[in-house]
């Protein structure tokens, strides 16, 4: 009980240090200081920590993985979403999405404390190592799909901006600037595009507070494009443990109608980017 | 005339530009799950006819609205079936056109291109040595990087390059891949079918139409005869709990038998099916089932094991509950019991995991058991009885009741049950899911891209163009290309476009 303890301390210290390095993340975004940037990373990769210590004790004190219910799965996912983060911005060098991300890991945790069981055995039915390899991918991909619906948000927001300012530079007599902007008027082809050179290894070439929406845009089409196939495998070994522990592969339970939805919804999305190259703001309404 | 004609053509031209869109695709595909959904939420005339009449006695409004709208029968329903075959359709049509395409680019050389100069990356510069020299060094430079190369015709130095025609295959791979996806899962739903079965310890269960606690969910093209037939007989059955009364593991130990022989002897455990011929045996739940035997001065009325079921399945603190109906003597009698495996835990309040002095209390009824209606074999329908008599008998006892009456408690057993399936479709599903996931990668994470070379001689040297575009992931191109145009012609003026 006393491991129970700890993870239950660890989370609440996790929770916390997520919180005040969101704040920090959104002071940051406002006033651009780099040190609290620094300061604000630094507290998500202590929250990452203790998040870690939570998570392991949880495993060790119900002896077996820690993924065997909605609380710890909500933690898991909380977990990811911010390790996922601190990934991208080591790899993106973008420092000012993460008041974001923490935003939403700390949603998923907050989700988490709401519905708390005490640790304990799973049903037999659980025990299966499908169900492990499962709920693995399940979280990993939840967590990119929340990374990437947080970019894709943040891009509508910034690139309604980005058109509105276009559109006054427009009316104005210096037309240059028009067409950086969202591709206003270009050839989709031509225009910006997912991977659009101008804003490569960005060091953030940014309009305002955020980075420029075709940033945003290739943010979350990476993100997603990444979670997707985890979602997929996800979907296909969830479904194999069905078959082995009820003798069915799908049966349209809520759980699989909505891992189902959310599937066909980021291959909608996929196919807008990838053909139509309606980039970002129609796939983004998806 | 002609327009008259032409109409109706051209629309259903559109209807069929229409079906072969994509977004038509991802449409239909969300109705056919919707429409699962609806069949899973709302009650179905082929898996529970029962609950179908219990909405039209409770709800007659509702029940006309769903029945107007096929909600009773989704799977059966025309529009379902029309959705789900518009989807295999819109599906097929994107299929074909796609599979020629990429047949007629892999046996394509890339083609070469007239104006280096207009393409989004381009570099030129003079280098010396002669344009055939330059080609090959071109050509062994993409070689190295897994380029297509074909060299240009005779009188022109030039070469074409391309890459990334895994995306296409990957691409397509997916889609025809999940296309099989759903072809398996019709097969499988329209061949298989699946049950529920209860056997007791020493029972023998015999798969046919018949022989299911409920008539079993058949798929559409499946016919009676197509039940295996074979007998499957419990040895025994066995739960292990946890220390907290929860359960661990349940096995049932059974013989398969075909005719008189058995053909084998083998063990079912949640997560652990029986496979014989094709149909699965899964292991779905279990209960008691008390040997409880009637007598009326000396006539047997009643007697072998009695299905037991308790109100909360999981919870081993209450009692089970089970009832005997005896409709051959006047007045009709009925009997309630209620099972204490244990009763010693019972009384403590803890669960009561194995069988400990088992006591079974009854409560005898008389009057009219009214067989003539719908009847639940768990329960008594109460409102033709009157309370008649009470008691209790443990293990080996009997009790004796007015007019001639006895009962006894000979056995206790325990029962077990199986979900039986046959889906033949899963085979097929598994490697479609499969090559969806295997399609998925190239289709995702790898792009096309194309380059060009032209050499003509200049001056002593060569001037060289290379021109290059990519279709996806254009940042990571231009550093490809820019280590390109480094190894060929050295660092040059490199003009990105976009
Ligand atoms: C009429 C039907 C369809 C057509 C014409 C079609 C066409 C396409 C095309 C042209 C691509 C882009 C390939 C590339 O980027 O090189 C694509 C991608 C994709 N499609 Fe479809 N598609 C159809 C139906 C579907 C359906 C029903 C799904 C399943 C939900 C789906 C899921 C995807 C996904 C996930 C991608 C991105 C991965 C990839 O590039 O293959 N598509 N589709």
């Amino acid at each position: 009980m006393s491991l129970t303890r700890v993870s239950n301390f660890a989370f609440g210290l996790a929770l916390v240090l997520y919180v005040v390095a969101m704040v920090a993340y959104f002071h940051h975004l406002a006033f651009r200081r780099g040190r609290v940037w620094a300061v604000a990373s630094g507290l998500a990769y202590a929250g990452v920590a203790a998040h870690l210590v939570s998570v392991v004790a949880r495993g060790v004190a119900a002896d077996r993985v820690p993924w065997g219910n909605m609380y710890e799965y909500s933690s898991m996912v909380g977990l990811l979403v911010v390790a996922g983060y601190l990934v991208v911005e080591r790899v993106a060098k973008v420092r000012s999405l993460g008041g974001f991300a923490l935003g939403a890991a700390v949603l998923a945790m907050a989700g988490a404390t709401m519905v708390y069981v005490t640790p304990g055995p799973l049903v037999p039915a659980l025990n299966s190592y499908w169900i492990r390899i499962h709920v693995v991918a399940a979280m990993t991909g939840s967590s990119l799909f929340i990374l990437g619906f947080v970019f894709t948000a943040l891009f509508l927001v910034q690139d309604r901006k980005e058109r509105r300012e276009a559109a006054r530079v427009e009316a104005e007599p210096a037309p240059a600037l028009a067409a950086v902007g969202s591709g206003g008027g270009l050839p989709h082809d031509l225009a910006t595009s997912p991977d659009e050179p101008a804003d490569r290894a960005d060091l953030e070439p940014r309009r305002g507070w955020l980075p420029t929406a075709a940033v945003l845009d290739r943010l979350a089409y990476r993100t997603v494009a990444f979670g997707f196939p985890v979602w997929t495998f996800a979907v296909i070994a969830g479904a194999i443990w069905a078959e082995q522990a009820w003798g069915r592969y799908w049966g349209w339970d809520p759980k699989e109608v909505w891992s189902f939805i959310t599937w066909v919804v980021f291959a909608a999305y996929l196919h807008a980017r990838a053909t139509v190259g309606w980039r970002g703001r129609r796939a983004a309404v998806i | 005339m002609q327009s008259r004609q032409g109409t109706p053509f051209q629309s259903l031209s559109s209807v069929w530009r229409t079906l072969r869109s994509m977004r038509m695709a991802l449409i239909l595909l969300l109705v056919v799950a919707l429409a699962s959904v609806a069949g899973s939420l709302v009650p179905q005339i082929p898996n529970s006819p029962q609950r179908v009449a219990a909405v039209y006695r409770d709800h007659p409004l509702l029940a006309r609205v769903y029945e107007s709208v096929g909600l009773f029968d989704v799977y059966g329903s025309w529009w379902f079936t029309l959705a789900y075959a518009l989807l295999l359709v819109s599906l097929a049509s994107c299929l074909i056109p796609r599979t020629r395409g990429l047949i007629r680019s892999l046996r394509q050389r890339p083609q070469p291109a007239r104006e280096l100069e207009s393409l989004r990356h381009f570099v030129a510069a003079t280098v010396p040595g002669r344009p055939e020299d330059a080609i090959e060094r071109a050509r062994r430079l993409f070689r190295r990087r897994w380029y297509r190369v074909s060299l240009g015709n005779r009188n022109e130095q030039g070469l074409a390059a391309e890459k990334g025609l895994a995306r296409e295959v990957g691409s397509l791979l997916f889609h025809s891949a999940f296309f099989l996806l759903l072809v398996g899962v019709v097969y499988g739903k329209g061949f298989g079918f699946a049950g529920q079965v209860t056997v007791v310890e020493g029972g023998v269960f015999t798969e046919a139409h018949a022989n299911y606690d409920v008539p079993p969910v058949e798929g559409r093209f499946f016919s009676e005869g197509m039940h295996r037939g074979f007998q499957v007989r419990v040895r025994d059955f066995d739960v292990r709990y946890r220390r907290s009364g929860l359960p661990r593991d349940f096995v049932s130990r059974v013989d398969v038998r075909e005719g008189a022989r058995t053909v084998r002897t083998d063990e079912i455990r949640v997560n652990d099916p029986l496979v014989h011929d094709g149909v699965k045996l899964y292991q779905s739940g279990y209960g008691w089932a008390p040997i409880i035997e009637v007598r009326q001065d000396g006539r047997l009325l009643a007697g072998g094991p009695v299905v037991f079921v308790t109100d909360g399945s999981q919870d081993q603190r209450r009692a089970w509950r089970g009832v005997v109906k005896l409709p051959s003597i006047r007045p009709q009698v009925g009997l309630e019991f209620r099972l204490l495996p244990d009763p010693e835990s019972f009384v403590l309040g803890a669960p009561m995991l194995e069988a400990r002095n088992p006591f079974l209390g009854f409560t005898a009824y008389r009057g009219d058991l009214r067989l003539t209606a719908a009847q639940n074999v768990f329960t008594l329908d109460k409102r033709g009885l009157q309370v008649w008599e009470e008691g209790g008998i443990g293990l080996g006892q009997r009790a004796v009741l007015p007019d001639g009456l006895e009962i006894s408690f000979p056995e206790l057993r325990q029962y077990t049950q199986f979900r039986v399936a046959r889906d033949p479709g899963t085979g097929i599903v598994l490697v479609a899911a499969l090559l969806v996931l295997v399609g998925l990668i190239p289709a995702l994470y790898s792009s096309r891209r194309k380059l060009w070379v032209r050499a003509v001689p200049d001056g002593d040297g060569t001037l060289v163009q290379l021109g290059g575009v990519a279709l996806q992931r254009r940042a990571a191109f231009e550093e490809e290309f820019r280590a390109l145009a480094r190894e060929l012609v050295g660092v040059a003026r490199v003009t990105e476009r976009r």
